[in-house]
């Protein structure tokens, strides 16, 4: 579903990504790691075609980014590390919105469907945006994902600023998705979540992915080690 | 994707408190701006029948008089006011709204609105033009600036770019949302215009297909404002920015640019002052005959033309009144004079048109504000064209007079007097406008600039804002 080839994007002498080989597959949860300007957000922006690569592919679905940048879109939902909607329309309005210039077209009970499989309380569904809180916001993103059916879901940071709550409730709708077969690929700093939700692990620094694992292979404080290794923090891991 | 956008961008608008506050304003204002000038059209069209009417009835019963003695004595020609000017009041205020026409001399229209008001009349009236050209674009502004910039402030702009949204249907489901309210409330304005003079009495030709026109004509204004606060909020990079350029935007082409088009017209093509006018017709005047006087040059000539013509030796053999027929070709004369400084007054007036029009280039103001007052039958065009027919009529008066001396009396002898009802044979003035074609016509330069506006301002928004 997500495959980059020698993905690289340089800002004059600055590599930002260096030669990125990565692949996520249908059902997969691949977790990027890394400190900020690793490498992760250019990677999300580099598949969602918001950049254009220096050298490299990348694919969505088969197709590549920087050939079909429209087509592409329709296979992937993308939710920010702080993803926003419109504050005056409730979640259904924004719902109908989104997936409505996404290309489908819902009637009433089918956005409150999708609302109510993101985890939403029934209660917010006529709310206006205004009043949620980051995490009702992120479900109302992830039912947008839901009803676009899309097969590949970028995620940039989406669990920071959530409580330890919406956090667990976040997993468990990226473990939903998995179940329908969406190649989710996810950047993060949080390593309890990417352990928790993964299938894969990469860890990124400054451009390059240092070290990839399968999640099931590595426990919490073996992965917790190698990325502050990886990272250089060896003083603190003694 | 176009009708979600429209529905959620409408759906935004009506949720602002600012957006209803100022849609109820402006239509507040176009209510009272449309009661004013209909209480106004009222008021000017009813003393314009009263007048009309009563000067006729003082021309029908002079009783038994001398022809030229009623040539001096004169009649008014008066302007009626025409319905569209309930929408736009033009330069009806400053025009003059009737000319006295007499004997031997051309008189210019008098007794303008502007001259019984006080000095306080500057700051300008309460009018629908006045909503239509000004505060509509000013709207526009208010509910356009944000439109690109919100998506990037909110930070839903990265998300509708991922959802793989068309550029330029977003813009156009932007457009159509913004321009919606605006065609609602011109049509509205327009609408309760058309039902109120329809209801009115009709002093003029009231026409659906001229105020249609003229609603066009705002339309094609307000699209070339939607393209422009539009193309703004999507190059600017905040809100702010994009409210201070869209409105600098506004102040030059509705305030700046009018004023100072006027001004460069003014300085490039100059109107005589008064006293240069006066002094010319009347140099003109002396160098031709004078039906008044029969010792002068020219006078003399035209007696021995005249003779020769006849093959007589003596004014008494004419079988007409010399002296009315002298007094007819001094009146000639004295016409063509007036016409020819007239047609310098007119040929400044064009060229002061002409770079008006270059001017329009640098706003849209200039070519929708001449088409409407067109339309209205309230521009500089139609006061020309009505004091051209007013001279028309007081040449033909002064023939009617003339000639009725000439066939009616012998060379020399003094006291005729016409009968009573001599008067009542002379027609009544009657002014047509020129029709809608004729107006469309002669503003073609306007429309087509118009049109360019328009035309150009879209390729600018949706090349500009092809990728969102």
């Amino acid at each position: 579903m997500i495959i980059t080839n020698n993905l690289t994007k340089k800002y004059g002498d600055f590599t930002a990504l260096d030669q990125l080989e990565l692949s996520v597959k249908e059902g997969d949860i691949y977790c990027l790691l890394g400190a900020n300007g690793a490498g992760k957000t250019t990677t999300i922006n580099l598949l969602l075609g918001f950049i254009q690569p220096t050298s490299g592919s990348a694919f969505i679905n088969q197709l590549k980014v920087e050939e079909n940048p429209l087509e592409t879109k329709r296979f992937l939902a993308y939710i920010p590390e702080n993803l926003m909607l419109y504050p005056s329309l409730s979640a259904v309005e924004n719902l109908d919105y989104f997936s409505g210039i996404g290309g489908k077209s819902l009637n009433k009970s089918q956005l409150e469907g999708f609302l109510e499989e993101a985890g939403l309380q029934s209660g917010a569904f006529h709310k206006r945006i205004e009043s949620f809180s980051k995490g009702m916001r992120q479900k109302v993103g992830i039912a947008i994902a839901l009803a676009k059916d899309a097969k590949v879901l970028l995620l940039d940071e989406p669990t920071s600023g959530l409580d330890p709550k919406a956090s667990n409730e976040f997993g468990h709708l990226l473990q939903k998705l998995r179940g329908k077969g969406v190649a989710t690929l996810m950047a993060t700093h949080d390593l309890f979540r990417a352990k928790e939700v993964a299938t894969h692990i990469g860890i990124m620094k400054d451009g390059h992915l240092k070290q990839q694992f399968v999640a099931s292979d590595i426990s919490l404080s073996q992965l917790e080690k190698t990325y502050l290794e990886t990272m250089d923090y060896k003083t603190l891991v003694s | 994707m176009i009708r979600k956008t429209i529905k959620k961008e409408i759906k935004e608008l009506f949720r602002d408190g600012r957006v209803r506050i100022s849609i109820f304003i402006v239509l507040l204002l176009l209510g009272v701006a449309v009661w004013i000038s209909s209480r106004q059209y009222q008021n000017t069209n009813q003393d314009y029948a009263a007048a009309r009417l009563s000067e006729r009835e003082v021309w029908d019963n002079q009783g038994e008089k001398n022809p030229h003695s009623a040539a001096h004595y004169g009649t008014y020609a008066f302007k009626p006011k025409y319905p569209l000017s309930l929408v736009d009041q033009g330069v009806d205020k400053y025009a003059g709204t009737s000319i006295f026409l007499e004997a031997h001399k051309r008189n210019e229209a008098q007794f303008s609105a502007a001259t019984d008001q006080t000095g306080l009349s500057r700051f300008g009236d309460l009018t629908p033009d006045f909503i239509l050209l000004f505060i509509m674009p000013l709207f526009i502004v208010l509910l356009g600036y944000n439109s690109f910039t919100k998506e990037r402030e909110l930070g839903t702009h990265s998300l509708l770019k991922s959802a793989g949204a068309r550029g330029w249907k977003i813009v156009l489901g932007k457009w159509i949302a913004l321009f919606l309210p605006v065609l609602a409330i011109t049509t509205s304005l327009l609408l309760l215009a058309g039902i109120v003079l329809s209801n009115l009495p009709d002093y003029g030709v009231f026409q659906w297909s001229s105020l249609v026109a003229m609603g066009l004509v705002y339309l094609l204004y307000y699209a070339v404002f939607t393209n422009l606060v539009l193309w703004v909020s999507h190059w600017a990079k905040r809100s702010g920015i994009s409210l201070v350029v869209s409105l600098s935007l506004w102040i030059v082409a509705c305030l700046a640019a009018p004023k100072a088009a006027s001004n460069i017209a003014e300085a490039r093509h100059p109107y005589p002052t008064r006293q240069e006018f006066a002094a010319n017709v009347l140099k003109d005047k002396e160098a031709g005959l004078d039906g008044h006087n029969p010792w002068n040059k020219e006078a003399k000539l035209l007696e021995e033309q005249v003779l020769a013509e006849h093959g007589v030796d003596s004014l008494h053999q004419l079988p007409f009144n010399f002296n009315a027929y002298r007094m007819q070709k001094g009146e000639e004369h004295e016409a063509e004079v007036y016409f020819k400084q007239y047609n310098y007054l007119k040929e400044q007036y064009q060229k002061q048109s002409g770079t008006y029009r270059s001017l329009a280039l640098l706003s849209p103001f200039l070519p929708a504000r001449f088409l409407s007052m067109g339309i209205a039958h309230t521009d500089y065009a139609t006061h020309w064209d009505f004091s051209d027919a007013a001279e028309n009529y007081r040449i033909a008066t002064q023939k009617f007079l003339n000639d009725n001396t000439a066939q009616n009396t012998k060379y020399g002898e003094r006291g005729y007097k016409a009968s009573a009802d001599f008067w009542k044979q002379l027609p009544a003035f009657d002014y047509d406008p020129p029709g809608l074609d004729k107006v469309l016509e002669n503003n073609s330069s306007n429309l087509m600039i118009l049109g360019m506006w328009t035309v150009l301002s879209f390729i600018l928004l949706f090349i500009s804002t092809k990728k969102i």
